[in-house]
């Protein structure tokens, strides 16, 4: 399968701090890729260079075939960058009716576009009132609603949910999860279950170092279970360790187990969730593998 | 970001048009037209309105003077239009200050906002500089259509035959004055493209006429030779332009090739400035 975007040994330095070191990375058509780290470890640049706002001061990044920022990338490639505002004097359909123009439509179908993406993040009503008169959450919504304009192929939202209320943070979440069929989206966030949902292939940048994780599926052939109980218990690592199969289990942090286990024959998991039942354990979640925060807190760690 | 340069006529349409909309539609945009409108209200009824009386008073060559510090401005007399001669030198003189100040936020104000952002994933970098300074250009040719139209009003009122000959006298003075104009709006987009905000692109501006007239008048008086550093600065024809003492090919081309250059400088480091 051809690359939606390749960078080969991307490096970007400002002054003499190095932002990006020598990362290479594939971008494959499909589900949501998260990109995730700890604040400055280089994900805005990253997106910055895929936007074309940045050049890179060494290495290469393609992009459908082209250059970031070339012509030939508009109308497919389209991003909501972080902290970036629309003019606060000017109303939103005009606005966003503007970018639809500069995406080749006409007049009337411009606004008509810039309805329909407003209503695809709920905001349909606002379409009258100026920027600058609207909530912080809601100018967020109306950034993310321009990065939807035309049919774009990559959507890149650079912590999209940050700043919204749980309600509208999971309504982008769904409509992230809708269109995911239409658009490769690239989602950074601190929200890790968020980014574990929604995306498969994983980029974690921690001081400017790439490596890549993978949420779904494959995780299984690690032989792990988290389990996260509702309430603290006495012993929990020496009881689980008792259980048939497992080689190891330790306390990933409050209230959350992880359990290395070697396959038998009966089902491990079965068997977790009857444990608890017969303990009067009340668990709230049991995941196949370790979960996304796991895997890279335990690598920041190193 | 270095991009080749692609234009798209479309989308340069689109920008430069939104200019018109930022200033005519906003209500920033309007404050701006209703202070210009009421200083030029006070210019059409006074300088503009009695140009006939001060233009054949015996102190107006003093007064054109020291207004403008030029000489021979003795072929404005000749115009039978005096209102014309009065907006002339009113237009030439005061449209650069005024334009280096409604131009002063083409980009630089997008750019602290993030709203460039936006328009970089549609339309190339030379598309949003190019288009915006000919949005800005529009805004100005629309505001001397305007206090054109009204001076040749003010010309019909006082002597209607002289309208005939006064549309041919206002359409020469539309077109040069534009051109005049141009490389002032090219000098703010050049500008803006380093600027952190349209107030220091105004203090900038004013540096580079003041300090940097001071420091190319000291090298020019160490080395006349140094003389055409004077062409660096828009506007250095307007003194001999203003008393109709300069060829005509001359008073489009320096303006024209100061804009140009200037154009081409602010598009080399709009493109390798990050957004």
């Amino acid at each position: 399968m051809k690359s939606l975007i390749t960078g080969r040994n991307l490096s970007k330095s400002y002054g003499s701090k190095l932002a990006l070191n020598n990362v290479n990375f594939e971008i494959q058509k499909g589900a949501p890729v998260a990109l995730v780290g700890p604040n400055g470890a280089g994900k805005t640049t990253l997106f910055s260079l895929l936007c074309g706002y940045i050049a890179p001061s060494m290495g290469e990044l393609e992009i459908l075939g082209h250059k970031p920022g070339s012509a030939a990338l508009f109308n497919k490639v389209s991003a909501l960058p972080q902290d970036a505002q629309l003019d606060p004097r000017f109303n939103i359909d005009k606005q966003l009716s503007f970018y639809a123009k500069l995406q080749g439509m006409s007049t009337k179908q411009s606004h008509v576009e810039a309805l329909r993406v407003l209503d695809l993040v709920g905001l349909s009503e606002i379409a009258k009132n100026r920027a600058g008169d609207l909530s912080h959450g809601m100018r967020k919504r109306v950034t993310i609603a321009q990065a939807l304009i035309g049919s774009p192929q990559i959507v890149m939202l650079d912590e999209a949910t940050a700043g919204l209320d749980p309600i509208h943070a999971r309504e982008v979440r769904e409509l992230v999860s809708q269109l995911s069929d239409q658009a490769t989206f690239i989602l950074s966030s601190h929200d890790l279950t968020e980014l574990e949902r929604l995306c498969s292939q994983v980029l974690h940048l921690d001081k400017g170092v790439l490596s890549e994780h993978q949420t779904k599926a494959v995780n299984t052939d690690k032989h792990f279970y988290t389990l996260m109980l509702s309430d603290v218990y006495q012993n929990v690592e020496q009881q689980l360790q008792a259980l048939e199969g497992v080689s190891r289990v330790y306390m990933s942090q409050h209230k959350e187990y992880v359990i290395e286990y070697q396959p038998t024959g009966d089902p491990l998991d079965i068997a977790l969730l009857q444990f608890c039942r017969q303990h009067n354990w009340q668990y709230r979640q049991l995941v196949n593998g370790h979960t996304l925060e796991n895997q890279i807190f335990k690598q920041e760690k190193l | 970001m270095a991009t080749p340069l692609t234009i798209n006529i479309g989308r340069l349409t689109q920008i430069a048009g939104f200019e018109l909309v930022r200033m005519f539609l906003t209500k920033r945009g309007l404050i701006a037209l209703a202070a210009f409108a009421l200083v030029w209200l006070v210019i059409l009824r006074y300088p503009i309105g009695q140009a006939v009386g001060i233009i054949s008073s015996p102190d107006f060559e003093q007064i054109a003077r020291d207004i403008s510090g030029s000489i021979g401005l003795s072929k404005l007399l000749d115009w039978p239009e005096a209102e014309f001669a009065m907006y002339w030198l009113i237009a030439l003189y005061s449209f650069p200050v005024f334009s280096l100040f409604i131009c002063s936020d083409q980009t630089v104000g997008d750019r602290e906002r993030g709203t460039l952002r936006f328009l970089s994933l549609r339309s190339t970098r030379f598309e949003i500089l190019f288009g915006r300074f000919l949005g800005q250009l529009a805004v100005l040719t629309c505001l001397v259509g305007i206090t054109l139209i009204a001076t040749l009003a003010v010309l019909g009122f006082r002597d209607p035959s002289l309208l005939a000959g006064g549309v041919g006298r206002a359409v020469s003075i539309f077109l040069i004055l534009i051109v005049t104009f141009a490389p002032f709006v090219a000098l703010m987009s050049l500008i803006n493209t380093f600027a952190s905000s349209s107030r220091l692109s105004i203090v900038l501006a004013i540096l580079y006429f003041t300090a940097g007239g001071i420091i190319v008048g000291l090298l020019e008086w160490q080395i006349p030779a140094l003389s055409t550093l004077d062409y660096l600065f828009p506007g250095v024809q307007i003194e001999q332009l203003a008393g109709q003492n300069l060829p005509l090919l001359s008073a489009l081309a320096i303006p024209l090739v100061q804009t140009a250059v200037l154009l081409v400088v602010a598009q080399r480091v709009f493109a390798r400035s990050s957004l």
